[in-house]
């Protein structure tokens, strides 16, 4: 009976684990990664020049790790959009953080924020703030397809056409 | 009375010295830069270096407005494929979705600035646009506009 049992655990804990994880992307120079990190604001970690609350949300945002490795905060759980409104209510406090390191051969590295915590809770946040924010700007439901819908984009791409050349003959999709 | 003056004066060379010293730790926080001046295209660093999609020239430009918005941060990205992440463009107080770089996503510039290398990141404080070639890579001629289309 105990043998069952402990077959039993084994296969759950084999199955259970993975889900709880980072999603991996199949991007290469990736590697899921979980860590305990200080929020910062990487201008400010870079040169000295600090505003307070790390920006407001205007700053890039990083994460500095114990040893002194700064991480920029590249990407969030929302499509095309960043992690810094993610972030930004961690400023000068430890998170910790889980999401994909991504390690460029241009070489370039940053790390992708898909969820985030305080150290020692147990529920993790999903990292999609930039949504969040954005339905309640614009008095919408949801975010879905924010970036078609976004007074800001649509004023650029009204100018420019989406090629960026105003005046340019559009390509049949 | 002068022992009271000689101790008075130790404590005040002590503290000048801590002083001192937090002042050279606070220094040594900031990172080195070095004056550099840049020529690239103007991308958008996620969909870029992924390369989870096309992401060079006019066919991605609309892709770019969406993700500078969207606060990813932009880079420029030079002939040597060395990406430059922008953190500050002319005295600009924001680098998120900042007003200056969204509109010339995937414009070719020459930029002059200062250039700090930090754990695997090379980060960039244009402080002069010198020149602003507008988009040159008409790669949406080859495989239209990316991703999605219009």
């Amino acid at each position: 009976m105990k043998a069952v049992l402990f077959m039993l655990a084994a296969v759950l804990a084999v199955f259970a684990g993975p889900a709880q994880a980072a999603k991996e992307w199949g991007i290469d120079g990736e590697e899921v990664a979980q860590f305990e990190a200080k929020a910062v604001d990487v201008l400010c970690e870079l040169t000295g020049d600090c505003p307070p609350n790390c920006g407001d949300g205007k700053r890039q945002m990083g994460l500095l790790t114990d040893d002194g490795t700064l991480r920029l905060a590249l990407k969030s759980n929302t499509s095309f959009a960043g992690a810094v409104l993610d972030l930004v209510p961690w400023c000068g406090k430890r998170v910790e953080v889980d999401g994909l390191l991504i390690k460029s051969a241009n070489p370039i590295t940053f790390y992708m924020v898909q969820r985030l915590r305080a150290p020692g809770d147990e529920q993790w946040i999903n990292a999609r703030a930039f949504s969040k924010a954005w339905a309640e700007a614009n008095k919408e439901k949801n975010a879905n397809n924010w970036f078609r819908k976004d007074p800001t984009i649509k004023a650029v791409i009204d100018e420019f056409g989406p090629i960026g050349i105003p005046g340019a003959k559009i390509p049949k999709p | 009375m002068k022992e009271v003056f000689k101790r008075l004066a130790l404590a005040l060379a002590m503290t000048a010295g801590v002083a001192l010293g937090w002042s050279a730790a606070a220094q040594a926080a900031v990172s080195e830069s070095k004056r550099v001046s840049i020529t690239g295209e103007i991308v958008d660093t996620w969909c870029n270096v992924t390369m989870i999609m096309f992401a060079e020239g006019s066919a991605h430009y609309q892709c770019a407005v969406w993700c500078a918005a969207g606060g990813i941060p932009v880079s420029i990205k030079d002939e040597d494929e060395n990406v430059y992440v922008v953190l500050r463009v002319e005295g600009e107080d924001t680098n998120v979705a900042a007003p200056s770089i969204l509109k010339i996503q995937a414009h070719r510039v020459t930029v002059d600035g200062d250039l700090i290398e930090r754990d695997g990141v090379k980060y960039l404080l244009v402080t002069q646009v010198a020149n602003d070639e507008g988009i040159v890579n008409l790669s949406h001629e080859d495989v239209g506009i990316q991703p999605f289309g219009k």
